[in-house]
């Protein structure tokens, strides 16, 4: 018997303000716990919410880019339940008429064509922080969260593994980065996702009981515990046990790498919502729509199309570019700047990226002009400098900056290519390793790579291997 | 004068009007600290017998008045209300002053900030002078609701003062302050002036800013001046009201500037509808024959009256208490005792901490109000409660903006009983409501209204009519309300 | 209109509020005539009226995004009744 998994995604992503939804609180990181409050966001008594402009205009941002239909009219509504990092005790969200609808992203994955399609997305404010004491039997909240703007995505079940959810979120953050709506830090809660997953018997209509999966952050975890929740699910079938299946609410538990229910959220929730009578309603005119929809950049999925059509590039790297906006920026640059496409993405996909990794600098940030790497690009395909000597020579940059000549010049990394000054030096290494030259003519052609090496030792590097390698042919077989 | 009112005899400042003081203090006739200094012996010689305020801050007016007198002193213009003493109900914020709400739950509550109208009355250069006692978060119409204490009606000291802005009313009535802001949820400001003989104001919804009103019907609350005098009413109006960019819901239009300055107006051909809804039953006789002598006098004015009916307006009570309520348990669900407010001694974990705070901290009708309201908006029962109630609002706005087409102003009682006994009403919570049944639409439909007073009943106890007027027609019932005072001159 | 004490228990644990035993009764009956009076709603005919309940045709303000200074702390949380270091402090919560 074979098993269909049905898998819906509920995104909730920070949006990149500056103040918070509801008030003019700071949204960036404070180190000190409640900084970033005010009696608004605190919800003392007789505050009001005001409505940030540009958390709207964000979402508006996200629904377009997610080809959602924009509610002209849409309005927020209270969302009622207690907990102590909820400091109104309500959560201001959207209810029955978010500000976007019917929205839908395509891609393909492991062969299939996937189109999953977005039920919504609506804006509302985020909650504080709670820290559990390890020794006492404390908790301490920290407010500075509470009122940051987000957006939740709703799709629906369309995604069929724990492949296709991970491929969806990858795309959704890279969207998301891409039209600069949220920073997208998945470790850092900016960018949080619940997934709902059931099994089916295949060719079965109906959808099994679904169980939504919380507290997972990062894409590793997400494809994880997906495949944890799948295996668990079907093995229950297999032995006949499927009504074990509740619909429930289980918390990955990253550590112990398994779901585990959560019976506190069991009891039914009734959030009593209701219109928030201290806002009107939005309303959104044709204009300010298409204003953002001019201002969204070409989103990843149109990009790929061009690096592999225009660039050439293969799909995995063209895959790695676009997943991240800078990236693809940088690459694109180089590539204006008159570096071939393809050896330019080599660069960027592995020094550059290696550096990125090594520094934890974000590619937003590269320390390294696209017009220098360019420069350094032409050096190493001209010969001027060998591949080894553009490695250093970009990892100079990288780290302390500079131009690829000065540090070319400085570190005399020019490279020799004068048969001349060549040969010389081979001929001191075959005087000083008899026995490797003997070896050779012995037959063991692996002493051949001993003697290049001793002669790019004894060149510093800088020989250029091609002639070294021929003139050690030449030498070798000559007596 | 009946019953046990009293004016204070010897040093006295009477009852003198806001615009007497103010133009005095701005004309150097009188200093804002003698002034200040004379109300507040007034408040601590009269308040043990009334009950009017929960908190008098002497300090701080003494403090204000002096600054108040160095400004004049140095050459620079005061504000329009130079040295106007003012009481403010005690659920206004008011940074650095305890604002109770007349509740355990904030019986230690001093907020960091003050509400806008605060901020508008300091910069005015009016002078706050104390907190008045309240039904608890607003919810009465009697002030015996009030953690703290009992208010009693300066006319008649066994009575009770309406409310739930009954310490305003009551310290106006007494001449302990010359004016005072109450709120008006469904008839807090109008059914309170008119049990105590007063002017009381509830403004358009949205004409006066909310920020710092503790929520309790947040689309239905409203803030108002509550004054001796309808001149008075309409000076305290034009220092509140303003466009307020902290609340979403404030008015975005022009407003009426000078509302005083068109009292004298004639009200010769203004069209008075007199609602037939109104004239039910439950109405008390004696109230009755005193709106309709009124009328009548109106109409020797040049008013041209008729008796109207709107259909709705008879079945508004239930569509008050729904949305109202439903509205109140959400606001009133930030008391949880974690983050400010009562707190119990001991608890055992969160759960605990919250239940009992929320349990211990607040009295019985709040807790009657938040289980009715989380009633009607709980799973199950949002559309047959909520969503009707919703309903009923737009059909009875509609109904009343029909009326508004034809007539300047409606016309009925602010009250359909006189003041009634201390203690008297309050096992029934129910006929309690019923007492809400002439202001209840006005709050439902936005609508601005007066209560001004119109009689005295055989016993000398206060009678109230209400004027209502269209959406943001404040100028027309103040018009027609001094009007009636002019006319009546009643001796209050 | 049938209120059962099931239904209030319930609603008070929604609403946060301990009720004894007797308060529960005590408010099942004043539950019911309350509601019970709420029911002249239903005498209404509504159903023609559009529940759409904005059609007085205002429209939200915005606020620019800006941050303003939120006050300071010490005031804004001093009616805090357990706090440490800056943070609030609650018994532990379990999840």
């Amino acid at each position: 018997m074979n098993y269909e998994t049905i898998i819906g995604l509920e995104i909730h992503a920070e949006l990149k303000t500056k103040s918070k939804i509801f008030c003019g609180c700071s949204t960036q990181f404070a180190s000190e716990p409640n900084a970033n409050t005010c009696p608004v966001c605190l919800g003392l008594p007789g505050t009001l919410p005001v409505l940030n402009e540009e958390a709207v205009r964000l979402a508006v941002k996200a629904g377009t880019a997610l080809n959602c239909k924009v509610n002209h009219m849409n309005k927020f509504d209270r969302k009622n339940y207690f907990y102590p990092d909820l400091p109104k005790a309500y959560q201001i969200s959207q209810y029955d008429m978010p500000v976007c609808t019917d929205g839908a992203v395509e891609f393909e994955c492991g062969g299939r064509q996937v189109k999953v399609r977005i039920n919504r997305v609506h804006l509302e404010e985020d909650a504080g922080k709670l820290i559990h004491l390890e020794d006492e039997p404390y908790s301490l909240v920290d407010y500075n969260r509470a009122g940051i703007p987000l957006i939740e995505i709703v799709t629906e079940p369309d995604m069929r593994s724990p492949v296709e959810a991970v491929t969806f979120m990858r795309m959704l953050k890279s969207i998301l980065e891409y039209c600069e709506i949220s920073d997208c830090r998945m470790e850092q809660g900016s960018l949080r996702c619940d997934a709902n997953i059931s099994v089916r018997p295949a060719g079965q209509k109906e959808f099994g009981t679904k169980v939504e999966l919380k507290n997972i952050n990062s894409f590793r975890e997400l494809q994880k515990a997906l495949e944890k929740e799948e295996k668990r699910q079907i093995e229950l079938y297999r032995f006949g046990e499927s009504h074990k299946i509740i619909q429930e609410t289980r918390r990955w538990d990253s550590g112990k790498g398994r779901t585990v229910s959560m019976r506190s959220k069991e009891e039914a929730h009734d959030y009593r919502y209701f219109p928030e009578p201290d806002l009107l309603p939005v309303i959104i005119d044709e204009a300010a729509v298409s204003a953002i929809k001019d201002s969204l950049p070409e989103l990843p999925m149109e990009k790929y199309r061009r690096f592999t059509q225009e660039y050439g590039l293969s799909g995995d790297d063209a895959d790695i570019l676009t997943g991240d906006r800078h990236l693809s920026e940088y690459f694109e640059s180089t590539v204006s700047e008159g570096a071939a496409p393809k050896t330019a993405a080599n660069w960027v996909l592995g020094d550059v990226l290696r550096m990125l990794n090594e520094s934890g600098i974000s590619s937003s940030e590269i320390p390294v002009d696209p017009v220098r790497l360019r420069r350094l690009i032409s050096m190493v395909e001209e010969g001027k400098i060998s591949n080894t000597a553009g490695r250093e020579v970009f990892r100079e940059m990288f780290v302390n900056g500079g131009s690829p000549e000065e540090i070319v010049e400085k570190k005399g990394l020019t490279q020799i290519s004068s048969e001349d000054a060549i040969l010389e030096l081979v001929r001191k290494v075959i005087a000083e390793n008899p026995k490797s030259v003997e070896d050779y003519r012995g037959g063991k052609t692996k002493a051949m790579g001993y003697l290049v090496g001793q002669v790019m030792k004894e060149s510093k590097g800088r020989a250029n291997p091609s002639v070294v390698n021929e003139l050690l042919t030449k030498e070798l077989n000559r007596a | 004068m009946s019953g046990g009112f009293t004016r204070i005899p010897g040093k006295d400042c009477g009852f003198m009007s806001v615009c007497e003081i103010s133009a005095g203090v701005a004309g150097g006739k009188y200093s804002a600290s003698e002034i200040t200094e004379m109300y507040i012996e007034k408040i601590k010689s009269m308040d043990d017998g009334i009950g009017a305020f929960l908190t008098v801050c002497e300090e701080s007016a003494v403090a204000q008045a002096k600054a108040l007198d160095e400004k004049i002193r140095s050459g620079k213009k005061p504000g329009r209300l130079a040295g106007v003493p003012v009481a403010v109900k005690d659920n206004i914020c008011t940074d650095g002053i305890r604002t109770t709400c007349a509740s355990r739950m904030l019986e230690n509550f001093i907020p960091p900030y003050n509400a806008t109208v605060v901020e508008k009355l300091l910069s005015e250069d009016a002078v706050i002078v104390g907190k008045t006692n309240m039904d608890e978060f607003a919810m009465g119409s009697s002030t015996e609701n009030s953690a703290f204490r009992i208010t009693k009606n300066p006319r008649d000291t066994t009575r009770v003062p309406g409310g739930s802005s009954g310490g305003s009313a009551a310290a106006v009535a007494a001449g302990m302050v010359p004016a005072a802001l109450g709120s008006d949820t469904g008839g807090s400001i109008r059914q309170p002036a008119a049990f105590c003989g007063i002017v009381g104001l509830k403004p358009t919804y949205g004409l006066v800013s909310r920020y710092g009103l503790i929520a309790f019907g947040s689309s239905l609350d409203q803030i108002g001046p509550m004054t001796k005098t309808v001149e008075d009413c309409a000076r305290m109006l034009e220092a509140i009201q303003g466009r307020d960019d902290r609340d979403s819901t404030s008015y975005m239009g022009e407003y009426q500037q000078d509302y005083a300055g068109r009292l004298g107006r004639d009200i010769r051909g203004m069209r008075i509808a007199v609602l037939k809804e109104f004239f039910t039953d439950g109405l008390d006789s004696e109230i009755a024959s005193s709106v309709n002598e009124s009328v009548r006098r109106l109409e020797g004015l040049g008013a041209a009256v008729d008796e109207i009916s709107i259909p709705a307006a008879g079945d508004g009570l239930a569509a008050y208490y729904i949305i109202s309520s439903a509205e109140a348990s959400s606001n009133l669900a930030r008391y949880d005792g974690i983050r400010y407010g009562y707190r119990p001694k001991e608890f055992a974990d969160v759960d605990e901490l919250m239940e009992k705070s929320r349990s211990e901290g607040f009295g019985a009708e709040v807790k009657r109000r938040i289980m009715l309201g989380t009633y009607a908006l709980s799973s199950g029962y949002y559309d047959a409660y909520y969503k009707r109630a919703q309903k009923y609002r737009k059909l009875l706005r509609s109904q009343m903006a029909g009326v508004f087409e034809k007539y300047d102003l409606i016309l009925g009682p602010a009250s359909p009983v006189l003041p009634f006994k201390i203690g008297e009403r309050m096992g029934d919570p129910l006929q309690m409501y019923l007492a809400d049944v002439y202001t209840i639409i006005v709050n439902l439909a936005g609508l601005p209204a007066i209560s001004v007073p119109c009689g005295i009943s055989r016993d000398g106890l206060p009678i109230g009519l209400q004027l209502i007027g269209p959406h943001f027609g404040e100028a027309v019932i103040l018009q027609a309300a001094y009007a009636l005072e002019q006319e009546l001159k009643l001796e209050l | 209109m049938k209120i059962s004490k099931d239904d209030v228990v319930y609603i008070a644990k929604l609403a946060k509020l301990r009720f004894s035993d007797e308060e529960i009764e005590k408010l099942t009956g004043e539950f019911e005539s309350i509601l019970g009076y709420f029911q002249s709603i239903d005498r209404m005919d509504l159903e023609t009226v559009d529940p759409d309940e904005f059609a007085d045709g205002r429209e939200t303000v915005f606020r620019t995004d800006e941050n303003v200074f939120g006050g300071d702390r010490e005031k804004l949380f001093r009616n805090a009744a357990s706090m440490r270091g800056t943070f609030i402090q609650v018994p532990r919560i379990l999840e």
